[in-house]
């Protein structure tokens, strides 16, 4: 889709790579909403796309409204956390979440910036999350390793990504030496 | 020393794979170079003023014959015949084509280095105490540390892109031998009551353009606990470091910012939630790791008295050799044994730290001849022979003479620290190895540098401080004003128990002036000190004032000016 301003670009495929499972390719359901609309309402969606990432900063003002709630209810509404999210401090909001965003994602406003690294490690050692964590931004195919070590399951490249080569990525590796919620370090009996 | 698993050989092994299909995408564009950079800089690589530059890991320094030849040869085939031992224990090439550097990477790889995370915003290579398992002065041998968080920092995922780069220092010593303040985080071991290995930890040191010391935020951290505290500390860095200026991204600023017992309480926060997971290390991880590090398989041998060690030498060399063995030659923890520095700092001829292919092919021979095939590379930049018998310290200072490695200048006005400086690097404001020169030249008496004692003088060619200026009794700051070199001075830093940052005396000098300006310093010091004072010492309590009313003597007339003006 086109990266205008009520939008975060992202590739048209998604590279999904659920824990235990193999990497693969499917098309992006979720509009990404980037919460630069300010009349409060949801933006139109395109391309019949129904779902959408909202900015959990634009969650925490709007979670309660009734056609908030009713489109989280059936399954439509999924929250971004920007890296400059401090999601400790909402523990609570995120909890009761847990129980009816589909997906939650993370952004990259550079590939370089590494806080969602540990938005993700967070949310998946401290809150429990279980369900699908989506890198959003600018993700590069040199990062998908680090991702999937840290907890993303998911990943909306770039648009100029190159998804054959980002589906090698996660082959390069066959030891680590250090723990990550996808992995144990590698270990001589093992 | 430790030798790698088939875990450590397939990483750097399948690192090295990686690696070469990034640069594959460079050269073919498919990746462009603002995004292949960071990917570049945590394999070592820089580009530099002329070319690219690759710094290799030494892990805590400590290295053996073997990859020494292997650096030799890289030196020879991909280079031009010369390596730079740099002072955080890595060895850099300056003239690599990006071509290359797979195969140089492979080469390493069979030798079991690599150049991972040398460079980049991310835990760099962890240095430590170059006399590690032999000082006399030893608590701890931090060396089944050091490697333990080798492993653990190596790749770690969630810290690959830090705000900024992220430097640790590893001590167990009774000195400090590493600058420990001066690091991102400083790990202090040492031995609690009932014999257990613990840790204290230091953080938000560093140097750079502000220079902070670091300050204590944990004591009595259990070694295994270390993973997971360490994990605690780069989460809150990782999260709240600032990445909106890249001068003020380092720790140290965040550090300074919430306050050390802030900062302190938040790690504590966040170490409660993951100290008692599955991150700390075991006794079995220790138990591989450390089998490594026993000692080698020393000789019942008799302690020489150093009359009985001169003794080997003819009457004509006897006062040479003397003064090496009072420089050069280090007190070890076994009898009849003792540790060797070979002086990588010729007067006035190279820069400070390069040794050629010929030279480490030589002390490659050396290791094996005399010290169990093992060296360590010095963050002052030397390289030493640890385990040298004494009743065989003669045959290799004769060796060493060849190899023009064999200066008793260990310590001296002239064991100069100092970065590459403008020569090379693309960073630096300023040159700082015709500074490093023309002062070696300045005091090539070697009565006279013995005579004035233990001095340290470092240089750095700009304010990133790679040459440790901050920390040189005496610094030499390479600036840049209206596009002309300029060179600031700092008296008064130490590294060490009693590490200090230097203060900046005044206004700049040009280059031309530095060797009458040191002269001028080193002769204020040498009228009034008193007697068997140290330079520091002797600065530490007349103060500043008449060493830089002596620096300023002779300088230039618009400096005069300048002067004048700074003291209104």
């Amino acid at each position: 889709m086109s990266n205008t301003p009520q939008t975060i670009a992202a590739h048209e495929q998604i590279l999904h790579f659920p824990k235990g499972q193999k990497p693969s390719l499917s098309p992006n359901e979720w509009l990404i909403w980037s919460g630069s609309q300010d009349e409060g309402g949801l933006p139109n969606l395109e391309h019949g796309k129904k779902k959408v990432l909202v900015p959990f900063s634009w969650w925490v003002q709007h979670y309660h409204e009734d056609d908030i709630q009713s489109k989280a209810k059936a399954g439509n509404i999924g929250v971004w956390f920007a890296a400059d999210e401090d999601i400790l401090k909402h523990a609570d909001l995120i909890e009761q979440g847990k129980a009816v965003w589909p997906v939650v994602a993370a952004h990259f406003p550079i590939f370089r910036d590494g806080r969602s690294f540990s938005t993700a490690a967070l949310l998946r050692d401290r809150f429990q999350w279980s369900g699908e964590i989506r890198a959003i931004g600018d993700v590069l195919i040199d990062q998908l390793l680090q991702g999937a070590r840290v907890g993303f399951d998911s990943f909306a490249l770039r648009p100029d990504q190159k998804t054959d080569v980002a589906l090698k990525q996660f082959d390069l590796f066959s030891v680590t030496t250090q723990n990550s919620w996808r992995d144990k370090r590698a270990t001589l009996s093992a | 020393m430790y030798k790698y698993d088939h875990i450590d050989q397939t990483l750097v092994d399948q690192r090295v794979a990686q690696f070469r299909d990034q640069v594959a995408r460079r050269l073919d564009g498919s990746l462009a170079e603002e995004e292949f950079r960071p990917l570049r800089l945590q394999n070592g690589l820089y580009h530099q003023r002329h070319a690219y530059m690759l710094r290799v890991a030494i892990p805590y320094g400590l290295f053996n014959s073997k990859q020494l030849r292997t650096m030799a040869l890289i030196a020879e085939k991909y280079d031009r015949g010369y390596g730079h031992f740099t002072t955080r224990q890595n060895i850099q090439y300056n003239w690599v084509t990006l071509e290359d550097t797979p195969d140089i990477l492979a080469e390493l790889a069979k030798v079991e280095m690599h150049a991972i995370q040398t460079s980049g915003n991310c835990i760099r290579n962890i240095t430590s105490d170059a006399f590690a398992g032999v000082a006399g002065d030893e608590y701890v041998d931090p060396r089944p540390v050091c490697e333990l968080l080798r492993q653990w920092s190596t790749l770690h995922p969630e810290f690959a892109h830090l705000p900024r780069k992220f430097k640790f220092a590893i001590n167990g010593a009774k000195e400090d031998r590493t600058i420990l303040l001066c690091h991102d985080v400083g790990i202090e071991l040492k031995k609690n009551t009932n014999g257990e290995l613990i840790a204290d930890i230091y953080a938000g040191g560093g140097m750079g353009r502000t220079p902070i010391l670091g300050a204590l935020i944990k004591t009595d951290l259990p070694w295994q606990l270390l993973p997971s505290y360490l994990t605690a500390l780069l989460r809150v860095y990782n999260r709240f470091g600032r990445r909106d200026n890249l001068y003020k991204a380092r720790i140290k600023i965040l550090v300074k910012a919430l306050s050390p017992e802030e900062f302190a309480r938040q790690v504590e926060g966040e170490w409660l939630h993951i100290k008692n997971g599955d991150d700390n290390f075991t006794q079995a991880e220790w138990d591989r790791v450390a089998k490594h590090f026993t000692k080698p398989a020393y000789k019942n041998l008799p302690k020489l008295s150093d009359e009985q060690i001169i003794n080997a030498a003819s009457e004509t060399e006897k006062a040479s050799f003397a003064r090496w063995l009072e420089r050069n030659v280090k007190s070890h923890q076994v009898p009849g044994y003792a540790s060797v520095i070979l002086s990588l700092k010729p007067h006035g001829s190279v820069a400070p730290g390069d040794a050629t292919t010929a030279q480490m092919l030589a002390i490659a021979d050396l290791a094996d001849q005399y010290s169990f095939g093992e060296l360590r590379a010095t963050h002052e930049q030397n390289l030493v022979l640890a385990d040298v018998e004494q009743s065989k310290l003669y045959a290799l200072w004769q060796e060493a003479k060849k190899q023009k490695v064999a200066l008793p200048n260990i310590g001296l006005l002239t064991d100069i620290i100092a970065c590459p400086g403008g020569d090379f690097c693309s960073l630096a404001n300023a040159k700082s190895l015709p500074i490093a020169k023309a002062i070696q030249e300045r005091f090539d008496d070697l009565d006279y540098l013995f005579d004035l004692g233990d001095i340290s003088l470092n240089i750095s060619g700009c304010i990133n401080s790679c040459g440790h200026h901050h920390v040189g009794n005496i610094g030499v700051l390479g600036v840049d004003k209206d596009g002309e070199e300029w060179y600031q001075i700092t008296l008064g830093g130490e590294q060490g128990n009693d590490a200090a940052i230097g203060k900046v005396i005044g206004p700049s000098f040009y280059a031309d002036e530095i060797p009458d300006v040191m002269t001028n310093i080193i002769n204020t010091y040498v009228e009034r000190r008193s007697h068997d004072e140290s330079f520091i010492e002797t600065y530490r309590r007349l103060g500043v004032v008449p060493f830089k009313e002596a620096a300023y003597k002779n300088a230039k007339k618009k400096e005069k000016a300048e002067v004048a003006g700074d003291a209104s």
